[in-house]
């Protein structure tokens, strides 16, 4: 797999190309794009028959380790690679170690490993043990191994202790990937580490930057534990965080950020110059009842940003989530049914709320691509901003 | 014009074993059928969209669910539940009678109908008569509803009590029939009572073919009685009802259940186990069950059934499934589409059979890969040798 990308400029909003890829030449990935996270190997509540339904679209899965622990074994005896396996065999795949849906446990840290939590509990992961599961797994994509565990507040001690674990899993990993032939064609993504701390990430970026051949892309890691609270990232502290990586980066490489932020952030993080993100905002959303209604394009008939589903006032509400919503959970059913079965907690509730705000979430990323291209992001960002700031007075 | 329109269309020459077709006013449904579930206006998280796509005809809703929540004004508001679900074929509906008395410990049943403590906050006494039990059906408006039956356990040996439970069932049909307001779109089927007392049973059919209805339902089995009781019921209610309308027989809905009873003349099967079962991993197969959180699955390849044309078969592998089945709730939806794939299937084989009179071959084939070493249960050799199959040739 490839990475073209159109823009040479340090920090600032681009449009990419992942293409060439091996088993699926056909397809092509533009960003900046979101991959769909899953659990399990599934987009959570939708499996990728109802996909189907969503979008015919080529996608790549964010496979996060937590959820496939349980399959390290059998994966040694699968012969073919994870999508096969997970049932999903035309989507690309991208390995990640965190589930960005779910908080990463603060200080489990240990030297030269690192933990994830399965359904099981606690599971340590050194440079050995997860390249052997990313050789057996066989992803398009994958994370290198990251001591990621670090946010707004962490130490001196912290950061430092991740800095070192991730520049020796880096080598260590990097390494293993050069010597293996099943992992020639998968697309290598470098993690960058070093908290809110200036000085850490450009030491750290010095000690991996001189030698990034076989990197294809680098993870902007460390900025917050995964999990809800996210979404309510100030995006003021990590501007000056963000920018100064991304001014240090090889422009020609892919850029990723993981975590459900909220499409505002998402936006300004665009104009950054991050192409790939994930769509565990979906999932957190749905995970609270919450359906987005934000207007994308000015003609999109509505006046709120999320709507809350289980709120009373929707039990005799048969207008679908969205007006003008061509997705199935609009165009065939109606907030108050949808109401009705997440009040009696059945299953097809959060089917129907996550089709929804999958479909509108893809559709906020063709948009964002589209302005991109037309240089009208700016209108985008003030329009969101703002149908944002009103949800906010309103809450 | 009739609600229901019923047409035989080939008997099996050994057994009571019939294929039909009735037309409602939602559509064909072709029997023997099995009909899934759908409690609450769904079917254990697989879109309206997806079933029709499979094929499905008919599946059933519950009114004393439904009746609570969303409850009748809002049904109504709806244009009624299959507005309401987005759900384009037919529907039946049960009296909510039975969930009732199974649900709740203290209901309490008399002439007027079934008393119990309401499940919402208020706590309060509610009575469901037959009267509110047809008003809520017709606000869901269902092709095909039941009435409200006295219901009790087979297990309950007091004769007395079932002969009275037989006399007031056939009261509530009246009473029932006499409120039904939507009798062009919706048909009300008695159903029979008197449990394991076979003099009881045959009052109950015979009060009720007298009625002018266009379908029969035998209730009030599968509660727990023994196989050896239930076939015999099965058995002499069949020779009573009439051949020209469809016979539905409740809760019955394991595989070689309906076998048999597709054998004793059924036409009709509705039961939770198939979608619930999916829940705790359990895949449904012509050689029995299985359960997909064994160690044994871990590093098994193949799909649930190399035979079945699902896209959970199709694209999943029994490994995969072990991992995923009860921690995610999308691996209860996979599970779930096998089984009701293995369920329509089955119908769809029987019915096959006996177009082509090859029933009794079907049977033995069926019965045989069940139990390869032949032993059969006493129960199922006696019912089918009541029928004139004999598993022993
Ligand atoms: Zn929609
Ligand atoms: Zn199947």
């Amino acid at each position: 797999m490839k990475f073209y990308v159109e823009s040479v400029s340090k920090c600032a909003q681009r449009l990419g190309t992942l293409s060439e890829i091996d088993a699926k030449p056909s397809v092509s990935i533009k960003t900046p794009a979101v991959m769909l996270h899953t659990q399990g190997g599934q987009i959570p509540h939708i499996t990728h028959e109802v996909f189907k339904l969503v979008s015919r679209d080529p996608q790549i899965l964010q496979i996060p380790l937590a959820g496939m622990h349980t399959f390290k074994e059998a994966m040694q005896y699968y012969e073919g690679t994870i999508s096969n396996f997970i049932g999903s065999k035309d989507s690309l795949t991208c390995l990640t170690l965190q589930d960005p849906c779910n908080i990463t446990k603060q200080g489990h840290n240990s030297t030269l490993k690192v933990p994830i939590w399965t359904k099981n509990g606690k599971v340590y992961y050194d440079a050995k043990s997860y390249m052997d599961v990313v050789e057996s797994f066989k992803p398009d994509i994958y994370f290198l191994l990251s001591d990621g565990d670090t946010n707004i507040s962490s130490s001196e001690k912290r950061i430092s202790k991740s800095l070192s674990n991730t520049v020796s899993f880096y080598k260590e990993c990097l390494e293993r990937h050069r010597k293996s032939q099943t992992l020639a064609n998968s697309f290598v993504i470098a993690p960058v580490v070093g908290g809110y701390k200036q000085l850490a990430r450009e030491k750290f970026l010095k000690s991996i930057l001189a030698d990034v051949k076989d990197v294809g892309g680098f993870l902007i890691d460390g900025l917050h534990n995964n999990g809800p609270e996210t979404e309510f990232l100030e995006f003021a502290e990590i501007e000056p965080v963000v920018k100064n990586i991304l001014n240090k980066l090889p422009t020609d490489k892919l850029r990723v950020i993981q975590g459900c932020w909220n499409p505002v952030n998402v936006i300004n993080l665009v104009e950054m110059g991050i192409d790939l993100f994930d769509s565990s905002y979906c999932h957190i959303l749905t995970e609270r009842s919450a359906a987005m209604t934000f207007a994308i394009e000015p003609t999109d008939q509505t006046d709120t940003y999320e709507i809350n589903l289980r709120d009373a006032k929707y039990l005799d509400d048969f207008q679908p989530i969205l007006t003008g919503c061509n997705c199935t959970s609009c165009t065939k059913y109606s907030r108050a049914y949808i109401h009705h079965l997440l009040s009696v907690h059945e299953l097809l509730g959060p089917i129907l709320v996550m089709i929804h705000n999958v479909y509108h979430y893809l559709r906020f990323f063709e948009k964002i691509r589209k302005c991109v291209k037309s240089n009208t992001l700016q209108a985008l960002q003030v329009s969101i901003t703002e149908q944002f700031q009103n949800h906010q007075k309103t809450k | 014009k009739s609600p229901l329109v019923f047409t035989l269309i080939a008997e099996c020459h050994t057994t009571k074993a019939r294929v039909s077709r009735m037309v409602l006013p939602h559509g064909p449904v072709d029997m023997p059928v099995f009909m899934p579930v759908g409690t609450q206006g769904t079917l254990k998280g697989m879109l309206p969209e997806q079933l029709e796509e499979l094929g499905l005809q008919i599946m059933l809703a519950n009114t004393y669910h439904l009746g609570t929540k969303p409850g009748v004004e809002i049904l109504e508001k709806a244009g009624g539940l299959h507005k309401f679900m987005n759900w384009n074929n037919c529907l039946l509906t049960d009296s909510g009678g039975f969930q009732m008395v199974s649900l709740l410990k203290l209901a309490e049943i008399t002439e007027e109908g079934v008393r119990f403590q309401s499940l919402n906050d208020q706590k309060a006494e509610v009575m469901l008569t037959p009267e509110h039990s047809i008003e809520i059906q017709n606000a869901i408006g269902a092709d095909i509803v039941m009435q409200l039956d006295d219901v009790v356990r087979t297990t309950n040996p007091d004769k007395a009590r079932i002969e009275e439970s037989v006399h007031r069932t056939t009261r509530w049909l009246d009473r029932c029939l006499q409120v039904h307001k939507k009798p062009d779109t919706q048909s009300i089927f008695p159903i029979v009572q008197g449990t394991l007392y076979e003099d009881l049973r045959e009052i109950s059919a015979k009060d009720h073919i007298k009625r002018h209805v266009n379908g029969y339902a035998i209730g009030g089995l599968s509660g727990g009685e023994s196989k050896d009781d239930f076939w015999k019921i099965v058995h002499l209610c069949t020779n009573i009802l009439p051949k020209d309308k469809p016979r539905y027989l409740m809760g019955v809905g394991f595989a070689e259940d309906l076998v048999i009873c597709c054998a004793l003349g059924c036409d009709m099967f509705d039961c939770v186990f198939p979608t619930r079962t999916a829940r705790f991993g359990c895949a449904l197969t012509r050689t029995g069950q299985l359960n997909l959180k064994k160690e044994k699955f871990k590093k098994d390849f193949k799909p649930i059934d190399e035979n079945c044309p699902c896209n959970t078969c199709k694209n999943y592998t029994r490994a995969y499934l072990s991992g995923v089945v009860t921690v995610y709730p999308s691996a209860c939806h996979l599970i779930t589409e096998h089984n009701v794939v293995f369920q329509m299937r089955l119908m769809k084989d029987i019915r096959e059979s006996i177009k082509q009179d090859k029933f009794p071959e079907f049977v033995r084939k069926f019965m045989l890969d069940l139990y390869p070493n032949k032993e059969y249960p006493t129960w199922v050799r006696d019912s089918l040798s009541a029928v004139n199959i004999s598993l022993t040739l």
